[in-house]
């Protein structure tokens, strides 16, 4: 395409609609994501951004608009094509392979990176070896990256603890070396330290491996150190988006949350309790 | 699954309590080669230990040739997960590649002289197409391939029930167009022979080897056996490889194996395509092997002896369903018809026992499903799947939706 | 499916047009071609659509019959999810049930036109018990264990369960298709409409079915039980918030569904005037076709699928040959299953992208 350049937008998303029968979801949302950075989106329940991210990652088809990714058009392409393009994911309910060990979860994050083909492994090839043990190390190295202790590598998913099975998920995304990493409210369920690591965690990843994060976080501390830009969706429409400090004040965004403030302070009550 | 993005927030995955069921004890990893070991070279050297003619070694051949295809199922619904109730087509098409190739069913071809390629003795001199079993055992990997991959293609976006329904449907084409083919002409020739079969069937022939007969069992038995060895060799292969962990990935949950970058399209055929070969190369020597084609035996009722054979072993579990697979074709073939068919007359009662065997698989179906769903040798991540629904659990975030739901 | 809608929004490109209108029309159109083809085919050679009459009104008859099968596999899957391979084989014990009770109490065919009816009533309800109770033995024994297992699980307990059965009918009458007395004189023509023939056996199919069916839909838009079932079969959770008793109403509806299989073996048993082992197997099968045919959950749409297959199958078996039949069924159930998942009527279903 013809904006491929190293320079432009990480991601460009314009004009994307998503509509399930009557109800839209997501409403003509514009939205760029730069190289290198970490931006947020937010907005209420069900403001659409768990939608928004399941057509940046193939999983719907936008009913408008258009994607593209590092230059390339992406709209309605296939998840795994798109993640092999270098787009990992998080799910919001954490969504490990339960019955892999985590390295084994790592390793299957690693599917776009392998070769080997049925032959190939039917054979065992010196190649596939060789892939094989590369792969494996790569998922323990990176396994200790996200801070999941070696004596865990080996545990089955579903028998890990809710942090750690964070990890491990935050782990399988990293494994195909993505450009690009969407967080569904990573934080979740945590407690305020282990936001402040997370926070610092993403800081590492995109200061040292470069990669650029799109963050969906209801947690206000979070999204205001972390974020270098600020989305806000309410009923799927884009109704602001800025710096941390512009958003927080603009009368819009106070707004659509007032209407969920009772439970929007529960549910930080809840996350710290 | 009635995943609603609007529904209320879940509460994060709770951290799962102690087994309701202690797993069974995992055997050393010598003590596990050893066992293994000695098992093969049992049953190599079984032969030297039966009558050459005898029902025994006939029987224990047969077995060997269902262990064959019930390995090659499980890849489909142990490995990948695809519940597959049509297998029964793939022994078809295997069957018949070997009656296509080796028998007189072509009987007029180059005017009536006959094709022959690389096979002595006999069959070299008869009209009708003679291949190499070899070469036929090649063909038939070829067409069940594609059959499988075409079988499998249409039931891609379906959910794990329509996906059965399908396969068994087709299955049952299959079957029906092997019996009433003699009714489809074409090329101067029929699809099939009807219920009449095609018989006879060339013997296996083998370079360096006399062509088989029906008086000495043993090499036909360790033809099977080599099949065998073959099946689990790619069994276990295939187990530990990057396309059983996008199986198991597939199998436990689509949406996040896709968004991991599983291809869900590619990695399902693949496993329909390595599972459906092996039933076809089971065929080629069963047809071979039985010498005849017989139409009849292409039922659904085949389908599920095979599956009984994985289920009854262990869904993925590969030393299970070689267990399964020699345990239910010793009922079905000699402990009912030859041990036991006399017990209900010894003690009053009139009916033939062989009349019962469905009615027992199917009893064992339904015992193995309540009591122990994960099998006799239960492969460990099935055995977590089935006892605590982690497959389902899995599924149920609100992120997505499922594959396609009716 | 449900892009129909938002095709509709969307500038109006001919691929997609068409797309739209296959995904709509694509399965009647799929449905229409044999009849429409062998309509065109009698006109041409016999000048008149009798023929063609007489298939569709035989394959109506025969279509009321997989109804009332296929509504079984429709409430059920509406509310467990599962299909009950089984219930294929409830028919068929249906039918021997029935075909027994004609002997036990006497019925042949001389027995006088009061008697007769009163014998079949009274048939009829034990039929239904027989089969409702089996189906509802079934789900206690198989099924309600393995809820919340895998899909998988209780879906092989019910192949496993109908090998049972078919083996019970096995050993029940033999192995053979067999002949049983022709009651109401089955094949007799009562009148003829237009040069269409309707016999007793279509008198009756009908009539037992259009009274079950109504009864039926009465029975889930009024009663409590009727709405507590569909509120299960929506979402058993909220329906279980809401104080309904799930493991009853999931009981019950496997009565029903057992029941109206009993009411149809014995039409079928009348109707054919044979019964055989096998028979459910490629009931269940046809049954279930026409359940998705319809759109599964869908009662009416049940209906509707069963008399749809009926035709095709009668068509069929006149104009193609009965040997053919099933594979002609099952091409039907893989096309719809494939291209057209939510059936006739079926509900659109939210979209996976
Ligand atoms: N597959 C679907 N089918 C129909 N409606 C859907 C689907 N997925 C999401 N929705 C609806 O779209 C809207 C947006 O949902 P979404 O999950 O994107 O919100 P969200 O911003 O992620 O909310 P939350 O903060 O609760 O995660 C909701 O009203 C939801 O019910
Ligand atoms: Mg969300």
């Amino acid at each position: 395409m013809s904006e491929a350049t190293s320079n432009g937008p990480l991601l460009v998303a314009s004009g994307v609609t998503k509509q399930f029968g009557g109800l839209t979801a997501v409403d003509d949302v514009s939205f760029a994501i730069p190289r290198n950075a970490i931006v947020s989106l937010i907005g209420p329940n069900g403001a659409g951004k768990t939608t928004f991210f399941n057509i940046l990652t193939g999983l719907y088809k936008p009913t408008l608009g258009r994607v593209s990714f590092d230059g390339r058009d992406i709209t309605g392409g296939r998840p795994d094509k798109i993640m092999a393009l270098g787009v990992a994911r998080t799910f919001q309910n954490i969504r490990l392979f339960g019955t892999m060990t985590a390295l084994e979860n790592v390793m299957v994050g690693q599917h776009t990176r392998m070769k080997a083909g049925l032959f190939g492994s039917i054979l065992r090839l010196p190649r596939v070896r060789r892939e094989e043990r590369h792969v494996r190390d790569k998922a323990a190295e990176l396994l200790s990256f996200v801070g999941l202790r070696p004596a865990l590598h080996d545990q089955l998913a579903t028998n890990l603890s809710y942090g750690d099975q964070r990890r491990v998920e935050i782990a399988r995304a990293l494994a195909s070396d993505p450009k690009l990493l969407l967080l569904d409210e990573p934080t979740a369920g945590m407690n305020p330290q282990e936001s402040g690591d997370l926070t610092r965690f993403m800081e590492r990843l995109r200061d040292e491996l470069g990669l650029s994060i799109l963050l969906i976080e209801h947690d206000m501390k979070v999204v205001m150190g972390v974020s270098e830009h600020v989305t806000v969706l309410d009923h799927g429409e884009k109704i602001s988006e800025g710096d941390a400090l512009t958003v927080r004040t603009d009368p819009q965004v106070v707004e659509a949350y007032l209407g969920k403030q009772e439970a929007e302070r529960q549910r930080t009550e809840d996350g710290v309790g | 699954m009635t995943g609603d993005a609007a529904a209320p927030r879940r509460a994060p995955a709770p951290v799962r309590g102690p087994r309701t069921r202690p797993r069974a004890p995992k055997l050393p990893r010598r003590a596990r080669v050893g066992l293994a070991a000695a098992a093969l070279l049992g049953g190599a050297i079984l032969p030297l230990f039966l009558a050459s003619g005898g029902g025994l070694i006939e029987d224990a051949t047969l077995a060997l040739a269902y262990v064959v295809m019930a390995l090659g199922l499980n890849i489909i619904v142990g490995f990948a997960g695809l519940l597959d109730l049509g297998y029964v087509a793939f022994f078809a098409i295997g069957a018949y590649t070997m009656g296509y190739f080796g028998s007189l069913f072509h009987i007029n071809v180059n005017g009536g002289e006959g094709i022959h390629v690389l096979v002595s003795g006999v069959a070299a001199e008869l009209p009708g197409i003679h291949l190499n079993f070899l070469l036929i055992v090649v063909l038939a990997i070829i067409a069940t391939t594609i059959a499988g991959m075409l079988i499998g293609l249409p039931t891609l976006r379906l959910r794990g029930d329509y996906i059965a329904i399908v396969t068994l449907a087709f299955g049952e084409i299959v079957g029906r167009i092997a019996i009433n083919g003699d009714e489809i002409t074409g090329f101067g020739t029929k699809l099939t022979n009807g219920r009449q079969g095609i018989t006879p069937v060339d013997k296996i022939d083998l370079p360096f080897l006399d062509p088989f007969t029906a008086l000495n069992l043993r090499p036909w038995y360790w033809v099977a056996f080599v099949m065998v060895l073959l099946v689990l060799f790619v069994n276990f292969r295939l187990r530990d490889s990057r396309l059983g962990r996008a199986w198991i990935a597939l199998r436990e949950d689509e949406v996040a194996a896709v968004s991991m970058g599983v291809p869900a399209v590619k990695t399902k055929l693949l496993a329909y395509g390595t599972g459906a070969a092996f039933g076809g190369i089971s065929g080629a020597f069963l047809g071979s092997y039985l010498n005849t084609v017989n139409a009849d035996q292409f039922q659904f009722s085949f389908s599920i002896f095979i599956l009984a054979m994985v289920i009854l072993g262990g869904l993925g579990s590969i030393w299970g369903v070689v267990v399964g697979a020699i345990a239910l074709s010793f009922i079905n073939n000699y402990l009912i018809p030859d041990v036991l068919n006399n017990v209900p007359a010894r003690i009053g009662l009139d009916f033939d026992l062989t009349q019962l065997s469905f009615g027992i698989f199917g009893f064992l179906l339904v015992i193995m499903m309540v009591l122990r769903p994960e099998g006799l040798i239960p492969e460990r991540r099935r055995q977590l799947e089935l006892q605590e629904g982690i497959e389902d659990l899995a599924v149920d975030g609100d992120d997505v939706q499922p594959a396609v739901r009716p | 499916m449900a892009s129909a809608s938002l095709t509709g929004a969307r500038a109006a490109a001919p691929a997609r047009v068409v797309r739209a209108f296959l995904d709509k029309y694509g399965l009647i159109c799929l449905l229409l071609v044999m009849p429409v083809a062998f309509g065109i085919h009698d006109l041409r050679t016999e000048g008149d659509l009798s023929r063609l009459g007489n298939n569709l009104l035989d394959g109506l008859s025969n279509g009321s019959i997989w109804a009332l099968v296929a509504i079984g596999y429709t409430l059920v899957y509406g509310i467990v999810e599962l299909i009950n391979f089984a219930h294929g084989d409830v028919f068929m014990i249906g039918s021997f049930t029935a075909a027994g009770f004609f002997g036990t109490i006497g019925l042949t065919a001389a027995t006088g036109v009061p008697g007769l009816i009163a014998g079949l009533l009274l048939t009829l309800l034990v039929a239904m018990l027989a089969s409702g109770s089996l189906n509802l033995m079934i789900e206690r024994v198989a099924y309600r264990p393995l809820r919340g297992a895998p899909r998988l699980a209780p879906l092989v307990a019910a192949v496993g369960f109908s090998f049972i059965l078919q083996n019970v009918g096995l050993l029940w009458r033999g192995g053979s298709q067999q002949g049983i007395v022709d009651l109401i004189n089955s094949q007799k023509e009562l009148v003829m409409i237009a040069g269409v023939s309707v016999t007793h056996g279509d008198t009756l199919a009908i009539a037992v079915t259009i009274p079950l069916v109504l009864a039926m839909t009465l029975f889930i838009s009024r009663t409590r039980l009727g709405k507590a079932m569909r509120a299960t079969a929506q979402d058993p959770d909220a329906a279980r918030l809401m104080g309904i008793n799930v493991d009853t109403t999931i009981s019950a509806t496997f009565l029903i569904g057992g029941m109206l299989a009993g009411a149809a073996g014995l039409t079928y048993a009348l109707y054919q005037t044979t019964v055989w082992y096998f028979q459910g197997f490629t009931a269940g099968l046809i049954a279930f076709t026409a359940a998705v045919m319809g759109g599964i959950g869908n009662i009416r749409g049940a209906v509707l699928g069963g008399l749809i297959i009926g035709v095709i199958q009668q068509i069929s078996d006149n104009r193609i040959g009965s040997q053919w039949t099933p594979a002609i069924v099952f091409a039907f159930l893989v096309l719809i299953m494939v291209f057209k998942p939510s059936g006739l009527l079926g509900e659109e279903t939210r979209e996976a992208g």
